[in-house]
């Protein structure tokens, strides 16, 4: 197979915690990877503290990782040095933030980012033309008419259309890759679908790919072609999207899809018993993360920690006990 | 339902519980805005006067006094009189003209040292706040320490030492030790950006660090490195005077401490020559002042909230109740909501947030509240629980919400006292925010006890013990702190409290939000099997219709501060009437069935300040004809279900009235 655009190979990323002098390490994102392929959309689903945003935060290079590495087009990330190669890289790997309130800075009119885009990745293009090409971007993301959007403050826009603003910012710059870290989960229902298909049409018509990073995994299932499902910093599945959900393998994917409210589907209350809740992972032991709140949990849960194992095409999962379709 | 001139983002409810809006407010770029706020305020404009006024007398000194300052011409002492406007001084100069010329002096002194001052603040300030670590560590010792130093005895020793001394020694000694409480502030305001998203999204787009400072976070602080000019401003003024009044300024030079000097030297005031005693000291309060009144202004002009005047009812144009009001309440109801509309105080003027809904809920009944943010949802049940207040005051303008046959909008603080929490009570959004942190849950449950009921230790320890238990949390945690729980412990917590004295109505604020899906799902389910057991109505606040589907008996749709449609949940979800529900119910992609192509709702709702005129949906609704845009559709029953839309205006009759009953 082809190099992918971007590979991950054991990423981890461990955080210092507790008072001065403690040396407990809260294990964020542990011996993660993945691959992203062209023009393809991924979905990374997991609750709150599974680590989903601490592996956006290592592509878009805010932290550096403790152990691993990523691969941009083959290249390795951490070997980038220079000035210019970093700034390659932020232009090839934009990211596209949670909350659209606080993402854009209130002191400039909402073209600031994307004309800082436009200097900094495209120098190809002259200071007369920026004007020209900020609206040209706007008008990309569903802003129109882009002349008069250009003039307004963030306060003046609603939230569905300054999480526009913030696609437009991570478009400015020309990225092969969009890193979405939830974009849509503090948006109302009514306009979550918009920015959802926004995904969609950029893949279509830009040939761009997408790490959607999500806790709703309706919504992955509506705009990734594959899944990946991270549960306390390690990978528990991943395989193509319908694939996962409609069969999902592992304990945990089965637990967080009956939690999904369906308003199409009947009830079944018993099947939500589960009280549990992720664990903080500090300086873990061996074994399965999710064995605690596991139905199925077996001896071998305790001991060893499960890894990715191929049981299907494209479809991997680290559980001990699931089994591949027969 | 939030103030159309800031943030969107902020509902009042946030507000209410403690996470206010202060933040949001201070977002204001365009100069008209600031242009019209100055103009408006009179604390800035009385300011600015006075500065101008010192300006003036600084700039052109030789136009305005009538005599050279020095010139020992006149006989001396004498008092006021027309020629001389404040009497001579002992060697027989003119104090008004004295006065004229020490003006420059102390103007410069201000304007150097607040500059001086805030170079320095901002400097240490934002780069302790942004860089962290160790460079933090020492730039907020060295704050620190400047700031416990008893700085008018130190600045007596530094310029008894440099005796004499002139302008620029007062400038550099003021400047370098006056700038530490400005910079805490700067500080302590990087400190809070650098949690915001857009220094972030500079870093990720590849912005150096220099530029992130300069060219992110200080826009964005303006309004606080003004304040921390003029609060070094104002301080350098007094200061000087101050040391020139003690003598250790330049006896020659010409300011008003140097005035008071010679004035005390002479002990005018005993002398006769009181004018020239005390004018200069006026002038130095006067040119203070300046400075104290610019730094209120904007603060004020920066913080919307601190100048919002109580409504005005008369502007109030929320649509009449048509409904008899005198109609006595059914006894099945444990809660009849008739016509509530609520306003909200803004810059603009008031905004209705709550337009004259209505409904009744049953004894045991569970209602579901569904919107958007901003349409009214929040306030709605804040208006019900009387929990509207400060600091985004709204207030109820019309209807009666009559909770076991009582209005409780007639009621007094006392007697809503003795109602709330033991006979109804509320959860909110954020149990983080409306848990006390710095109490144990056993703390926060005797307040409770203690304040609503007679309860003794014993049974009150008792009763809580129960009420964690009913909410599946071990009793262990009666000792633990807020922060000690997990967000879903912290929910049910919160829940537990509600339950304390077995009210018969719990309204409950968006209390899932904040968990993740597993933790939601199982509160929803637990809230439920609650609620079958102890027998309390609920109503449930939610932005997620889907999520109360099997929950509620009944739903109430709301758009735009109006009920959108109110019918029974099955029956809504099967045929929803309204075409806001419908886009609603065909925003949810699913994780079942065929994968089909979604298209939401097109738009984004309305400005609640400018209504569209005739249905409030009709610029983003599928099915707008022209009566939609020309008339106010008024509430309709069909089939049983209330709807407010045109496309169900067949020959039917209108109520007004939710009179139905429950599945």
């Amino acid at each position: 197979m082809s190099e992918p655009l971007l590979r991950t190979e054991g990423l981890t990323q461990h955080f210092r915690v507790g008072k001065l002098f403690s040396r407990q390490r809260l294990h964020a994102v542990d011996d993660v990877s993945f691959e992203i392929g062209r023009g393809e959309i991924v979905a990374l689903v997991g609750e709150s503290g599974s680590g989903k945003s601490t592996i956006a935060r290592l592509l878009a290079r805010v932290y550096k990782a403790t152990a691993g590495d990523i691969y941009f087009e083959g290249k390795r990330v951490s070997t980038l040095r220079t000035r210019r190669q970093r700034l390659g890289y932020a232009g090839d790997v934009a990211m596209v933030f949670q909350d659209p309130y606080s993402s854009i800075n209130p002191a400039y009119r909402i073209t600031h980012p994307i004309e800082r885009g436009i200097v900094l990745h495209r120098r190809d293009v002259a200071r007369r033309r920026r004007e020209n090409e900020v609206e040209k971007t706007l008008g990309t993301v569903g802003l129109v008419p882009a002349g008069r959007v250009a003039g307004k403050f963030p306060h003046e826009l609603s939230g569905g259309q300054r999480q526009r603003v913030g696609f437009a910012a991570a478009l400015a710059g020309k990225p092969k890759l969009i890193v979405a870290d939830e974009p849509v989960s503090m948006l109302d229902v009514s306009i979550r679908i918009g920015v959802l298909n926004l995904m969609s049409e950029l893949r279509e018509r830009e040939g761009l790919s997408f790490l959607y990073i999500t806790h709703d995994v309706a919504s992955a299932r509506y705009v990734a072609d594959r899944v990946l499902v991270l549960y306390a910093g390690h990978l528990v599945e991943e395989g193509p999207a319908e694939d996962v959900l409609q069969r999902p393998k592992h304990p945990y994917t089965q637990l967080l899809l009956s939690a999904v409210p369906d308003p199409r589907a009947a009830l079944g209350i018993s099947d939500a018993a589960d009280v549990g809740e992720p664990p903080k992972v500090i300086d873990p032991k061996e074994g399965c993360r999710f064995r605690d709140r596991c139905p199925f949990a077996i001896a071998e849960c305790e001991t060893v920690t499960p890894q990715l194992r191929e049981i299907g095409p494209r479809r991997r999962v680290a559980c001990h006990v699931a089994e591949p379709d027969v | 339902m939030t103030l159309p001139s800031v943030a969107d983002s902020v509902e009042p409810a946030g507000a209410t519980v403690g996470s206010g809006p202060p933040e949001e407010a201070t977002r204001r770029g365009a100069g008209a805005d600031v242009f019209r706020a100055v103009a408006h305020n009179r604390k800035a404009l009385v300011g600015l006067g006075l500065l101008l006024f010192f300006g003036v007398l600084a700039v052109f000194p030789g136009q305005i006094a009538p005599d050279d300052p020095r010139a020992k011409i006149y006989p001396r002492g004498l008092g006021p009189s027309v020629h001389h406007l404040f009497g001579t001084t002992a060697y027989g100069e003119d104090v008004f003209s004295q006065l004229v010329f020490g003006t420059r002096q102390s103007v410069l002194i201000a304007l150097a040292v607040g500059g001086l001052a805030t170079v320095i603040a901002v400097i240490v300030g934002v780069s302790a706040g942004y860089l962290g670590g160790k460079t933090d560590g020492v730039l907020s010792l060295i704050t620190d320490v400047i700031l416990v130093i008893p700085i008018f005895p130190l600045i007596i020793v530094i310029a008894a030492y440099e005796r004499n001394s002139g302008f620029f020694t007062l400038v550099i000694v003021l400047g370098a030790l006056g700038w530490s409480y400005g910079a805490r502030q700067l500080r302590s305001q990087t400190l809070s950006l650098r949690r915001r998203d857009f220094l972030e999204a500079a870093v990720v787009r590849g912005e150096r660090k220099r530029y992130v400072i300069v060219h992110e976070i200080l826009p964005t602080m303006t309004s606080l490195i003004l304040a921390s000019f003029l609060g070094a401003a104002l301080y350098a003024v007094l200061f000087a005077a101050g040391l020139q009044f003690i003598g250790l300024g330049d006896p020659n030079s010409q300011s008003w401490g140097t005035m008071l000097y010679w004035a005390e030297n002479n002990e005018a005031l005993g002398a006769g020559m009181a004018y020239w005693a005390i004018m200069p000291g006026v002038c130095v309060a006067l040119l203070g002042a300046a400075f104290a009144l610019l730094n209120y202004a904007f603060d004020e002009i920066s913080s919307p909230a601190l100048r919002l005047r109580k409504l005005e009812r008369a502007g109030v144009d929320a649509e009449r109740a048509t409904a008899v009001l005198a109609v006595s309440p059914d006894p099945k109801n444990i809660l009849e909501v008739r016509g509530l509309s609520v306003a909200y105080a803004s810059e603009h003027g008031p905004v209705v947030a709550v337009d004259d809904v209505s409904f009744d809920l049953r004894r045991g009944e569970f209602l579901g509240i569904v919107g958007e943010s901003a349409c009214g949802k929040s306030t709605l049940v804040y208006a019900i629980a009387r929990l509207l207040g400060a600091p985004l005051a709204g207030e109820i303008t019309d209807g009666q919400v009559l909770f076991k046959g009582r209005d409780m909008v007639t009621l007094s603080d006392k007697q809503l006292r003795h109602i709330r929490w033991r006979d109804y009570s509320v959860v909110m959004q954020s149990a983080m925010n409306a848990l006390n942190p710095v109490l144990t849950v056993a703390a926060q449950m005797r307040d409770a006890c203690e304040a609503h009921s007679t309860m003794n230790k014993r049974q009150i320890e008792e009763r809580s013990r129960e009420v964690l238990r009913l909410v599946s949390i071990d009793p262990v945690h009666l000792h633990s702190y807020p922060h000690q729980l997990s967000g879903g412990m912290r929910q049910r917590a919160m829940i537990a409290m509600a339950l304390l004295f077995t009210p018969e109505l719990i309204i409950m604020d968006e209390p899932t939000s904040a968990l993740d899906v597993v933790g939601q799902r199982s509160l929803m389910v637990q809230i439920k099997e609650l609620q079958e057991q102890l027998g309390f109505a609920v109503v449930f606040v939610t932005h997620d219709m889907s999520l109360v589907r099997h929950f509620s008996d009944r739903l109430l749709v709301m758009y735009a501060a109006q009920v959108a449609e109110l019918g029974r949940t099955a029956q809504l979800f099967r045929k929803p009437l309204h075409p806001y529900t419908d886009g609603l119910l065909e925003a949810f992609p699913s994780i079942h069935g065929p994968k089909e192509h979604l298209l939401g709702i097109p738009g984004s709702p309305p400005d609640l300040l400018r209504p569209p005129a005739g249905c409030r949906f009709a610029p983003r609704c599928p099915h707008v004809f022209a009566r939609c845009t020309a008339e106010r559709p008024r509430l309709l029953e069909v089939d049983g279900e209330l709807v407010r839309c045109f496309l169900h205006d067949q020959p039917v009759v209108p109520v007004v009235e939710a009179k139905e009953g429950v599945a």
